[in-house]
C-alpha cells in the first residue's frame, strides 16, 4: 500500500481514508443495508408479489421513463442555456446565471405547485394548451416537465466548466483552416463537451428517479396512471407496509445503480475507444 | 504584393486599437510586427486573417479585396500562441484538418500529411495526441496544420510566447527555414526585439494601435525616427541637445519636472539625439578618447553580465567644471548608460564611483520637432497648474522627455527682448490672454507653442489644418511626432471658400492627397483626409465644437505671427488644445 502514499497537503492517508470509509458507511451504506435487511426479511413469493404488481411496474415505467424523457430534454437546452451564459455577455447574464441554481434551492413541494399552477387547464400556459388538446397537469406530461425542472441546472453546471475551456483560438483555428461554423460546432466544440453533457445527463437522470416533492402535485397520482414509485412507497408506509415499501425501495435502488454504472462504464469505454481507434 | 492594408481601423468602445494603419507587405517576405501589448499588433494580424473585422479601411491579398470577406475563404495560415491544437485529434487529425474540410482524397491527405511532418522535423508522429507532445513540438504541428492546405500567406501571433529561451531558438530556426523553403509570405508578431531581429526581413513596431515606423532591421536600429522605436529595439540613451554659445549642452530626457531652469541662451534649435549603449567610449580623460567627447562622469552602477559590461554613468557638475571653458553650470544631472565588451573592460577596468570620459562614437539626431515641453506662465500658480494637467504630464511620459516651466511676465518690461527663450514646445494656458502670449513667443522665434487649457482632457481625435503652404511641411512634422504619442485618430482638414469654383475644389482635393503622400512617405504616417468649403475659422470651430476630446494642429500662414482672426480658436470656453506650428 505504501506505493499509493504521496506527500499532499492533508495529512495521513491512513487518516482520510479511514474517514472517507467511515463517512461512507454511516452515511449511505448503513441505511442502505437495512433496506436490504428489511427486504430480505421478506419471502421470495412476498417480495415478487410486491415488485411485480401491475401497480408497481406501471410506476417504474413512469418514474424511469419520465426521468429519461426529462433528462434527455435537459441535455438538450441545459447545453444551449449553458452555451448562452458562456458565450454571450448580456445584461442580466449573472442573473440569469444565478436563476439556473433556484431549483436546487426552492422546496421542491413549491417548485411542484407552481407548476401545476401554470400547467393546470385554467393557469397561464395549460389554457393555449388545453384548445390543442394537450393536457399537461395530471398526466405523464406534468409529471416530465416537473423533472425537467429539478435536473436542468445538473446539466447547466456540469457543461459550463467544459464550454469556458473550449477556446475561442481553436474555433478561430478551425476557421482559418476553412470550416463551416457547423463543422466546427460538429468537430471541435461538441467532441470537447460530450463527456461533461453525458456526466450531467446522468445526474439529471438519477435526480429524477429519485425525485418526490415536486412531482406528487403535478402528477395527479392516479394509480396505474401518473403514480410514480417514490409515491407507491410513501403509500406502502401510510398503510404501515413497512416490508413493502423496503422491497419498492430495493428495487429502484438495484435499478439506479445497474443504470448508472452502465452508463459511466459505456462513458468509459466511450472515452478508450476514441483514443483506442485513433491509434 | 502579397498583403496590402490601406487605413486600416478597429475600435474597441470607442477607443482605437489599429489606428489608420497602412503596410505593403512584398512576396515571399518575412514581415515582423513588433510592439509592446496592447499596442494593436495581434488585433492587426487577426485582422488580416479576418478573425477581426475593421470598422475602417481596406485589406487585400495579392491584389484582391478580402476586407469583407471571412476568414474561412482567406486562404490564409494562422497559428495561436497557446498552439490551439485540436486535443481530441492525433497529430495527424490536426495537420489534415484543413484538407479534409475540402474534401481532399485520403491518399492526397496522408501524402500531405508525411510531407509536412518531415518539413517540421516531426517524422512518424502522425499517431501521437497533442498533450502527449512538448510545447514545442505542439507548436510545430500547429505550424504543419496552418499550413496544409497550401495558404498564401502564414500569419504568426506571438509563436514562441510560451516557450522557454532554448526551445524558442530552435523553433525559431525551425520557422525561418520553412518559410524560406516555402518562400511563404509571412508576417510574425511579437513583443521580443531580439526575435524581430532574428527572423524579420523587415520590421514594423507598433504603439497606440499605430504603425510608427518600417524598415530593415539595421536600419530601424540605427536610425529609428522616434523615440519609441529608439528606445523599443534595444536600450537607448536620448539626450536633449542644444547647440549654445558655450558649445554643445545636455540636458537629462526625463519626465522629472524642474522649475526655472536656467537657460541662458537665445534659443538655439534643441533636438533629440540618440545614444546606444555601445556606441559610447570610456576612457580615464577626455585626451585619451578617441571619438567625441560629451562630458564627464562618475560610475554609478555596474554591473557584470557576461559578455558585456553594464554601467551607468552620472553625468555631473564636475565634469563641466573640468571642461574646455571652465565654466560651472547647474545642470541637473544626466545619466548614460553604457556597455562594454571585454577587451574594452580589460582595457581600463572600473570601478563603482570613479570619474571617466564620456565619447560617442555615433550619434542620431532623431527627426522630431517636439523635442521637450516648457510652460510659460506669469505665474509660480498657472505654471504649476498647467504641469499638473494630466494630459501634458502623461504625453511627456510617453515621449520620455523633459518638462520644466519658466514663469515671465505676461508683458516685456521696456519692450526689451528677453534674454531667455523656452526650450521645445512652450505650453501656454488657453483663455482670453492666450493670443497675447503665444504673439510674445512667437515674436521671439518660439514654435511649435502648445495652447492648453488646464482642465484639457487627453484628446480622442486631432484636427490638423494649415493655413498656407509655407506651414505645410512644419505642420506635417509636429503632426507626425505627436500622433505617435498619441492613442487618437487623426483627420487633415482641406478648408476652401465656399464659393469655390469646380477647378479649385479638384485642386484642393488633389492638393489634400498629396498632403496625405507627403505624410506617408516623409513620416510613415496615415492620415484621413477632409475637405470643408466655407470660412476657415468658422469651420475649424464648427468642427472642434461638435464633440468634445478633439484638438487642433494648426500651421500659421506666416511664421511667427498669428492672425487677428485666428485668436476665436484659442480663447473659447470650455476650449481645446491647440499646437500651432
Amino acid at each position: 500500500m505504501s506505493g499509493f502514499r504521496q506527500p499532499s497537503v492533508l495529512p495521513g492517508f491512513g487518516l482520510t481514508l479511514g474517514f472517507a470509509t467511515f463517512f461512507l458507511s454511516a452515511i449511505v451504506l448503513l441505511p442502505l443495508a437495512a433496506l436490504v435487511l428489511k427486504t430480505a426479511s421478506m419471502s421470495w413469493a412476498e417480495f415478487l408479489e410486491v415488485v411485480l404488481s401491475p401497480r408497481a411496474l406501471a410506476s417504474y415505467r413512469l418514474s424511469f421513463g419520465a426521468s429519461l424523457v426529462a433528462a434527455l430534454i435537459n441535455t438538450v437546452f441545459g447545453f444551449i442555456v449553458a452555451w448562452t451564459l458562456v458565450r454571450y455577455d448580456f445584461p442580466g447574464r449573472k442573473i440569469l446565471d444565478a436563476m439556473i441554481d433556484m431549483p436546487f434551492a426552492l422546496p421542491t413541494a413549491v417548485s411542484g405547485i407552481a407548476l401545476t399552477a401554470v400547467f393546470a387547464e385554467n393557469g397561464w400556459i395549460g389554457q393555449y394548451l388545453e384548445p390543442y388538446g394537450i393536457k399537461v397537469a395530471y398526466t405523464w406530461l406534468g409529471v416530465t416537465v416537473a423533472l425537467t425542472l429539478i435536473g436542468l441546472p445538473f446539466v447547466v453546471r456540469s457543461v459550463q466548466p467544459s464550454l469556458l475551456e473550449v477556446q475561442r483560438d481553436l474555433e478561430d483555428a478551425a476557421e482559418t483552416l476553412g470550416a463551416t461554423p457547423l463543422y466546427i460546432f460538429r468537430r471541435i466544440i461538441f467532441p470537447t463537451v460530450v463527456p461533461a453533457l453525458a456526466s450531467g445527463f446522468t445526474l439529471a437522470f438519477a435526480r429524477g428517479i429519485g425525485e418526490y416533492g415536486s412531482v406528487i402535485f403535478i402528477a395527479g397520482n392516479l394509480p396505474m396512471k401518473t403514480e410514480i414509485t417514490p409515491l407507491l412507497i410513501v403509500i406502502k408506509l401510510e398503510e404501515f407496509d413497512y416490508n413493502g415499501a423496503a422491497a419498492l425501495g430495493f428495487v429502484m435502488l438495484a435499478m439506479s445503480f445497474v443504470m448508472l454504472l452502465s452508463i459511466n462504464l459505456v462513458q468509459a469505454w466511450a472515452r478508450r475507444g476514441v483514443v483506442a481507434a485513433r491509434r | 504584393m502579397s498583403i496590402t492594408l490601406d487605413q486600416v481601423t478597429k475600435q474597441y468602445q470607442g477607443n482605437p486599437v489599429v489606428n489608420d494603419v497602412s503596410l505593403a507587405v512584398a512576396e515571399g517576405e518575412f514581415f515582423v510586427l513588433l510592439g509592446p501589448s496592447g499596442s494593436g499588433k495581434s488585433t492587426l494580424l487577426r485582422a488580416i486573417a479576418g478573425l477581426t473585422a475593421a470598422d475602417h479601411g481596406r485589406i487585400a491579398l495579392f491584389g484582391r479585396d478580402v476586407t469583407q470577406v471571412s476568414a474561412r475563404e482567406r486562404e490564409v495560415g494562422f497559428v495561436f500562441q497557446n498552439y490551439a491544437l485540436f486535443r481530441h485529434m492525433t497529430v495527424g487529425e490536426n495537420i489534415e484538418f484543413a484538407l479534409r474540410v475540402r474534401r481532399v482524397k485520403p491518399a492526397e491527405r496522408a501524402r500531405r500529411r508525411k510531407e509536412l511532418l518531415e518539413l517540421i522535423g516531426l517524422p512518424g508522429m502522425d499517431d501521437r495526441l497533442p498533450t502527449q507532445l512538448s510545447g514545442g513540438q505542439q507548436q510545430r504541428v500547429a505550424v504543419a496544420r496552418a499550413l496544409a492546405h497550401k495558404p498564401k500567406v502564414l500569419l504568426l501571433d506571438e509563436p514562441f510566447g510560451a516557450l522557454d529561451a532554448k526551445i524558442r531558438e530552435e523553433l525559431r530556426r525551425t520557422i525561418r527555414s520553412v518559410q524560406r523553403e516555402l518562400g511563404i509570405t509571412t508576417v510574425l508578431v511579437t513583443h521580443d526585439q531580439e526575435e524581430a531581429f532574428a527572423l524579420g526581413d523587415r520590421l514594423g513596431v507598433m504603439n497606440f494601435g499605430r504603425l510608427l515606423e518600417t524598415g530593415r532591421p539595421t536600419e530601424l536600429y540605427t536610425r529609428p525616427a522616434t523615440r519609441f522605436v529608439a528606445t523599443f529595439l534595444g536600450a537607448a540613451n536620448l539626450l536633449l541637445r542644444r547647440e549654445a554659445r558655450s558649445g554643445s549642452d545636455l540636458a537629462p530626457a526625463g519626465p522629472e519636472a524642474q522649475t526655472d531652469s536656467p537657460l541662458r541662451d537665445r534659443r538655439d534649435q534643441e533636438v533629440v539625439a540618440m545614444l546606444r549603449p555601445e556606441e559610447a567610449e570610456l576612457a580615464p580623460d577626455r585626451d585619451a578618447l578617441r571619438t567625441t567627447f560629451l562630458g564627464y562622469g562618475h560610475v554609478e552602477e555596474l554591473q557584470f553580465t557576461g559578455a558585456l559590461e553594464r554601467l551607468r554613468i552620472r553625468m555631473g557638475v564636475e565634469g563641466a567644471a573640468r571642461s574646455s571653458d571652465g565654466e560651472t553650470s547647474a545642470m541637473p544631472p544626466v545619466w548614460i548608460d553604457v556597455t562594454r565588451t571585454q577587451p574594452e573592460q580589460r582595457a581600463f577596468p572600473l570601478a563603482s564611483g570613479q570619474l571617466v570620459a564620456v565619447g560617442t562614437r555615433r550619434i542620431h539626431v532623431l527627426p522630431t520637432p517636439l523635442s521637450s515641453f516648457t510652460v510659460c506662465a506669469e505665474s509660480r500658480e498657472s505654471a504649476a497648474r498647467l504641469m499638473e494637467n494630466p494630459w501634458l504630464v502623461d504625453l511627456t511620459i510617453r515621449m520620455q522627455t523633459r518638462l520644466s516651466a519658466q514663469v515671465e511676465p505676461l508683458v516685456a518690461k521696456d519692450g526689451a527682448s528677453p534674454v531667455v527663450a523656452p526650450a521645445g514646445v512652450a505650453v501656454v494656458t488657453a483663455g482670453p490672454d492666450c493670443p497675447a502670449r503665444v504673439r510674445r513667443l512667437l515674436a521671439r522665434g518660439v514654435t511649435p507653442v502648445l495652447c492648453l487649457p488646464e482642465d484639457a482632457a487627453p484628446p480622442s481625435r486631432v484636427i490638423v489644418h494649415f493655413a498656407g503652404q509655407v506651414a505645410r511641411r512644419a505642420t506635417l512634422a509636429v503632426t507626425a511626432s505627436l500622433l505617435r504619442h498619441v492613442p487618437a485618430e487623426a483627420v487633415f482638414l482641406g478648408i476652401l471658400p465656399g464659393d469655390s469654383s469646380e477647378r479649385t475644389r479638384t485642386a484642393g482635393l488633389r492638393q489634400l492627397l498629396d498632403v496625405r503622400s507627403e505624410a506617408q512617405a516623409g513620416h510613415g504616417l496615415d492620415v484621413r483626409t477632409e475637405l470643408r468649403l466655407g470660412e476657415r475659422i468658422e469651420e475649424l470651430l464648427r468642427e472642434l465644437e461638435a464633440q468634445p476630446g478633439q484638438m487642433l494642429i494648426l500651421g500659421l500662414p506666416e511664421p511667427g505671427s498669428l492672425p487677428d482672426s485666428f485668436e476665436a480658436l484659442l480663447t473659447q470656453s470650455p476650449g481645446w488644445p491647440v499646437l500651432l506650428a
